[in-house]
């Protein structure tokens, strides 16, 4: 039986879909990549709803898009707490601390989240204009993601994070001291992140380099090294730094970036 | 709005001779296909670039890629180069060159809160770049000869055809005398002006929200939102404008406004914030400064402590 793939996360589709049923990716629209090779995250179209394991999600409005989730009896999803926009009153919510809770609070990242078990509804949301990333994780797969950026998670995706290497990485590679890892088990995980303003993602081929604003570096799978660079030394900006990724692997980035004063 | 002439299409956007039949002017990426809308006022919505146009520059392109906070990525061709603030680069390949551009006039430009040094980035190579705002890229091709006045903050990337200058607009007014003496600037200290000197050259701005343009016509007064104004011509005459809003119980304070009049075409924005820099009265207000009081009877209002009410029309 023929299937149509979609080109976000290739899940195999029922011909007749518009729309990707594990990730919300609208299938009859062209793909945006620029000449350069960033790809434009899917515009998810408003009231986009898919379906992981039995979490279903619906992605509504355009500016600053809400993620709503119904979960059937007993299934879980966590989030940080701020995340929260409302829930209904059958939706049972749960802290979690979180391993490491005293570095990640010395980093300035959350040390707890909030896990919500259904049955019921319940929406999370950022406080800024951009757009929800929707990556469904294959088993195995570890993804690298900035702090603050991380909306929404089922429960079989583990959530941990990693110190970057190197006190410069550190200071000067944009991310800060950590970067949250998420790695699906054994099933497809679902993680929605958002991203500030437009994201576009490019797929580095080994040992392929690109230098990126430490501010617009979103997310990376974790086989992708990220290193400070001096953008140029002398004349004033010998304090500037880029965060060089070196592939193999994929690479996001936000448009609207938290900037770093660099004189 | 739009314009036919004996060479063609006139974009209605950049005033440069285009070409109906692409998608999107070459000059400015503005869509061709789409009607003008135009309110009642005369202020007529510029079409957001669409998503992956390009804009031809020399022999380098650039491409508009995003809708909420787009980013400008250039295709730079080998010995061709733009300029920036360091604060608008997104990403850039390592063949790109990059390289400092001192400014004259430092001090004055620290003192104004304006970058010190902006960055060079030389072709062959590719780079991008965006600002911190949802809104949209304005693409502002200039004739050789040309120039136009932009408002502090919006400049994102040109050519390096088209040369950088600032001026005080004039803009202001002081509160207090001797050493309590406060100015207030509700456009900045100083203005931008970008001219295309022997050549064209392209002008990237960042405007946020949506952008509405308007063509005054000769004497056409328009008061504006200091904060919203993006660009003018530079035959657009401007000066600061004090309005008193009407009220019977509460002593309001003074609303600033840029006066603009014509002739020649004037940009704001949608989005910009509430200014705090106001007052109930001023000692002084920038070169031909104007204002109205709404209020029946201006007699009823006393000045505050080490404010001099102003005089009444």
């Amino acid at each position: 039986m023929d299937r149509i793939a979609c080109s976000w996360c290739h899940y195999q589709n029922e011909v007749g879909a518009t729309s990707c049923g594990t990730c919300g990716a609208p299938l009859n629209a062209a793909d945006a990549v620029s000449e350069s090779g960033w790809r434009a995250a899917p515009r998810l179209r408003d009231m986009a709803e898919f379906r992981v394991a039995n979490i279903t999600c619906q992605i509504a409005g355009q500016v600053v898009p809400v993620a709503e989730f119904t979960l059937t009896e007993g299934e879980v999803i966590f989030f940080e707490q701020h995340a929260l926009l409302w829930k209904e009153r059958t939706v049972c919510l749960t802290g979690k601390n979180l391993r490491g809770a005293g570095q990640r609070k010395i980093a300035g990242m959350p040390h707890a989240v909030i896990e919500a078990r259904g049955p019921g509804r319940l929406a999370v949301s950022r406080d800024a204009s951009g757009e929800v990333v929707v990556l469904p994780l294959h088993p195995e797969v570890e993804t690298d993601v900035r702090g603050h950026a991380f909306l929404a998670a089922s429960q079989n995706v583990g959530y941990d994070f990693v110190k970057i290497d190197k006190l410069a990485s550190m200071l000067h590679g944009g991310p800060g001291m950590y970067l949250d890892r998420f790695v699906a088990g054994q099933t497809q995980g679902l993680l929605l992140l958002h991203g500030y303003g437009n994201v576009f993602q490019r797929r580095l081929g080994p040992g392929e380099k690109i230098l990126i604003e430490p501010g617009g570096f979103l997310y990376k799978d974790s086989p992708v090294a990220i290193n400070p660079v001096p953008v140029q030394k002398g004349a004033g900006f010998h304090h500037a730094n880029w965060a060089e990724l070196t592939g193999p692997g994929r690479v996001g980035i936000q448009s609207m970036y938290v900037h770093r004063h660099i004189i | 709005m739009s314009e036919h002439t004996a060479t063609g299409y006139v974009c209605p956007y950049c005033r440069l001779n285009s070409d109906q039949s692409s998608p999107a002017c070459p000059n400015c990426g503005a869509p061709v296909d789409v009607r003008e809308a135009r309110d009642d006022e005369g202020w007529v919505e510029q079409p957001p670039i669409r998503d992956m146009a390009r804009i031809q520059f020399g022999r380098s392109q650039c491409q508009i890629a995003g809708t909420y906070v787009p980013v400008a990525e250039m295709s730079l061709a080998p010995g061709e180069q733009v300029y920036f603030s360091h604060h608008v680069l997104l990403w850039t390949e390592p063949s790109t060159q990059l390289a400092a551009r001192p400014m004259a006039k430092g001090w004055d430009r620290r003192y104004a809160g304006m970058p010190l040094i902006m960055m060079e980035a030389s072709g062959p190579g590719r780079i991008g770049f965006s600002d911190n705002d949802a809104g949209e890229i304005i693409a502002v091709p200039l004739e050789a000869g040309r120039s136009i006045d932009v408002v502090e903050h919006h400049f994102l990337v040109a050519t390096t055809a088209v040369t950088y200058d600032w001026f005080n607009p004039g803009i202001w007014w002081d509160l207090g005398t001797g050493s309590d003496r406060e100015y207030f600037h509700p456009l900045g200290r100083y203005m931008d002006r970008f001219t295309a000197q022997q050549q064209r050259g392209l002008l990237l701005l960042h405007a946020r929200g949506n952008t509405f343009i308007r063509d005054l016509r000769q004497d056409e007064p328009i008061y504006v939102v200091p904060r919203a104004l993006v660009y003018k011509d530079l035959s657009v005459h401007m000066n600061i404008h004090m309005e008193r809003p009407a009220s019977p119980r509460a002593h309001w304070k003074l609303v600033p406004m840029v006066k603009l009049t014509g002739p020649g075409r004037v940009a704001i924005q949608s989005q910009y914030g509430f200014d705090e820099e106001s007052h109930y009265g001023w000692t002084q207000v920038g070169p031909n400064g104007t204002w109205r009081n709404w209020n029946p009877d201006p007699s009823r209002w006393r000045p505050k402590v080490n404010e001099r009410e102003p005089l009444y029309p």
